[in-house]
């Protein structure tokens, strides 16, 4: 065969190679999609007795990996312990809760290939969001604010609206979209996770860090050059997450959200984790 | 007559190795001079110490007017002078016949384009091999890669040329084409040849001394004559014997 | 996917000019510094060969992610430094290693006689180097060269942990806002294919136009 023959044909193999695979993934796509409707996600929890959710790694406060336990710790992870607890009272049975570390990329990616049950994973309740995942009622009654270097002369986010100024968000979150609207001259720059927006704003890779106030506060512990400035200006509460169309786990969920509440267990947590944060009142969080 | 190359109890070692052994030799300016010994005996090694593609560690070694065995002469500028043709042509695989014989002469001898191309024409013609300028080494027999690479030799118009071996990488039948050339340069030139072979016939033909070498040792230098009707060490004799019935 | 692909098209190419920006400078870049440390790794003079050495195994041994935030987070507390060029930094550093020890493979399977001759003629090192060596050597590395620079352009991915606004960055953003993150990477690995596809083929014509009559 001849070598122009030949390159023609490893052309050719490889058009047919890119059709497979995306052929292949779509019909992946489809079967997962199948399967999500044939599972019942609480009844599958009551038997093998394991409720698995997924949290976050990378959030002081919330969900951070403590370097002693190797596992994460934060209010998140301690409200997804106390709602397995309450459902499995609930369900007179034994459930065991274990957890994947998730990143505000992959969260609802790992609920939806079944790899989690559940999600508490400081994420904000969103229309978009509620078209693919199923949300419980509000767990945190969170809002965006902004992070900037002492001594900076930002005071609010309109000191932000200029051409001069970026605002350093986290990939996948919904701060970018909403400081489009209050500081729209300003440039906007994501980064891959939290610890990495902070990195960037302590290198002056921007003027300030914007997500929601309650994981700001978590960095104004971490570092003195910090300070969360000006009111929140949304309104965005978190809510627990289960796949959509899990509407059993869900009811169950919210259920057992509304039982510890009721009973103190809620208030205890938010005391907690919130109780000596400088510039916030726990008490303002209580339900 | 004044010696152009001159070894003065010369040693040389690749690293524990002792590869010549007290070399003391005079080769005077225009002769032609036939290097040969059995394999291994240092003839190479030799050969090479005279354009300085390796160094010696002890004695003293004179070429052309330059101490190569100072750190402070200049082997790029002792290499204009001394030519070197290889058992292998090592020719410029990515250059074609033409460019091959014209680099140095442009870069190092800074001579001009016209000239340059006039002499690398003359010199294809003199090595028989006139209308093969534009293509590459690969293209050629082992024969005429041998001329070119004496062609290329010859273009930096040298003093001294060595020839290492030059027909024994050849085909029986491309020697005598090689061997042509050669004998020209020896004859009709006053330039000093030093040449290491086995083409016994050639030696007997052109050279005015032979030089014998066993061991890293000169054992005998004498004239051609002299050598191939008298030998003088067993060592020689035994040699000759070997080569002749072949 | 059309649909993905018809909402966001000035985002995505905008990334994909990016990444094929990114990508340019970072082969220019290694070519030219691997080439560089390849030569001194290679010099006769002891102290550029340590140089040589010490560069290509830093840079070989270390992650492209940590090379590339070193200049996003920590250069950038002295000099300003934007993602896009922290990522081609640490993407040019990086990669250089790799070409270097491709330019090292190619010179030193040119045959030793090259050199030799070359300096037999009176040639100097750095003559005998750039007219006769180091073309052999280019020629023979360009196999491996050209892998090099396939990942080359898969790494500039890179750009996205960074905030580069590369391919990558853009189909996190555009997955992140309609959470449809299969399809968006389907896409976005098309129009990588797209660059790398490209690049193999003229790398490989390359390799055909020098092959001809010059081989030994
Ligand atoms: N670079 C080197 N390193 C170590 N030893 C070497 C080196 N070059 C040559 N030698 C040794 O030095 C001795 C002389 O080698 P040389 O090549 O000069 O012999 P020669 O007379 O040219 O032999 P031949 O007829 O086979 O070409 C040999 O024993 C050889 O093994
Ligand atoms: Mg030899």
């Amino acid at each position: 065969m001849s070598k122009a023959k030949l390159k023609r044909m490893g052309l050719f193999a490889s058009v047919i190679l890119v059709i497979i695979l995306i052929g292949g993934v779509m019909l992946g796509i489809n079967a997962r999609e199948r399967q999500n409707k044939e599972t019942d996600a609480l009844s599958q929890i009551k038997q093998t007795h394991v409720m698995r959710w997924g949290v976050k790694c990378d959030t002081r406060l919330f969900g951070l990996i403590s370097p002693k336990t190797e596992q994460s710790e934060g209010f998140d992870v301690d409200i997804a312990r106390a709602i397995t607890k309450q459902i499995a009272k609930d369900n007179h049975t034994h459930i065991k809760s274990e957890f994947t570390p998730v990143t505000t990329n992959s969260k609802i990616q790992l609920l939806k290939n079944k790899q989690v049950d559940a999600v508490a994973a400081s994420m904000t309740i969103t229309p978009e969001r509620a078209k693919i995942v199923d949300f419980s009622k509000p767990y945190f009654p969170a809002g965006q604010s902004i992070l900037v270097k002492k001594n900076s002369g930002i005071k609010n986010i309109k000191d932000l609206n200029n051409s001069k100024s970026t605002v350093i968000g986290v990939m996948g979150t919904t701060a970018l979209e909403t400081t489009k609207k209050f500081a729209p001259k300003a440039h906007l720059i994501a980064m891959p996770d939290n610890s990495q927006a902070f990195s960037a704003l302590e290198s002056a890779q921007g003027q300030a860090m914007t997500t929601d106030n309650a994981i700001l506060y978590g960095f104004t512990q971490q570092s003195n050059n910090v300070e969360v400035v000006g009111k929140p200006f949304t309104n965005q509460p978190y809510g627990l997450g289960v796949d959509k169309g899990q509407t059993q786990l869900n009811n169950a969920v919210n259920k057992a959200l509304a039982e510890i509440i009721k009973d103190g267990t809620y208030n205890r947590l938010i005391k907690k984790w919130f109780s000596n944060i400088p510039g916030l009142d726990w008490r303002d969080l209580t339900k | 007559m004044s010696a152009i190359i001159k070894f003065q109890d010369v040693e040389k070692y690749y690293g524990d190795f002792h590869a010549l052994h007290d070399i003391n030799l005079k080769i005077n300016a225009g002769e032609t001079v036939v290097l040969i010994g059995p394999s291994g005996s240092g003839k190479s090694t030799l050969l090479r110490t005279i354009n300085g593609l390796e160094d010696i560690q002890k004695g003293k070694l004179v070429v052309d007017g330059m101490d190569i065995s100072s750190k402070d002469t200049n082997v790029n500028k002792l290499r204009t002078d001394v030519g070197m043709v290889f058992q292998h042509f090592n020719l410029y695989n990515n250059k074609t016949i033409l460019e091959n014989i014209m680099l140095a002469p442009q870069i190092v001898l800074k001579r001009p384009k016209d000239k340059n191309r006039e002499i690398a024409d003359e010199l294809l013609a003199k090595v028989d091999l006139s209308n093969q300028g534009g293509k590459y080494p690969a293209q050629l027999s082992g024969g005429q890669k041998q001329r070119i690479a004496i062609a290329r030799s010859l273009a930096m118009d040298p003093r001294v040329l060595l020839f290492d071996e030059p027909t024994s990488a050849l085909d029986p039948e491309m020697v005598g084409s090689v061997l042509n050339v050669m004998r020209d340069i020896a004859m009709n030139s006053d330039m000093t040849t030093l040449v290491v072979t086995h083409e016994m016939d050639f030696a007997k033909a052109v050279a005015d001394r032979v030089i014998f070498m066993a061991d890293g040792k000169i054992l005998e230098d004498s004239s051609t004559d002299e050598f191939f009707k008298r030998p003088k060490t067993e060592r020689a004799r035994q040699f000759l014997s070997q080569v002749e019935h072949h | 996917m059309i649909n993905i692909f018809m909402q966001n098209w000035q985002t995505i190419l905008n990334g994909f000019w990016i990444t094929i920006l990114s990508s340019l400078i970072g082969l220019g870049g290694s070519l030219l510094l691997g080439t560089i440390f390849a030569l001194m790794e290679l010099a006769p003079n002891k102290i550029l060969k340590f140089i040589g050495n010490a560069f290509v195994e830093f840079f070989r041994n270390i992650p492209l992610l940590v090379i590339t935030l070193f200049f996003y987070v920590v250069v950038a507390k002295d000099f300003k430094i934007s993602g896009f060029w922290a990522g081609t930094i640490g993407l040019i550093l990086y990669t250089s290693a790799f070409v270097a020890e491709c330019i090292r493979g190619g010179i030193n399977s040119v045959d030793e006689g090259q050199m030799e001759g070359a300096r037999a003629n009176g040639l100097t090192y750095t003559q005998a180097m750039i007219h006769i060596v180091l073309p052999q050597g280019f020629k023979l590395a360009i196999p491996s060269l050209g892998n090099q620079f396939i990942n080359l352009v898969k790494n500039s991915s890179i750009l996205s942990f960074v905030a580069g606004f590369d391919l990558m960055y853009q189909a996190n953003v555009i997955s992140g806002a309609n959470l449809d993150p299969f399809n968006t990477y389907i896409i976005v690995g098309i129009f990588y294919l797209i660059i790398t596809g490209l690049l193999s083929t003229v790398m490989r014509q390359i390799e055909d136009r020098l092959g001809k009559g010059r081989l030994q």
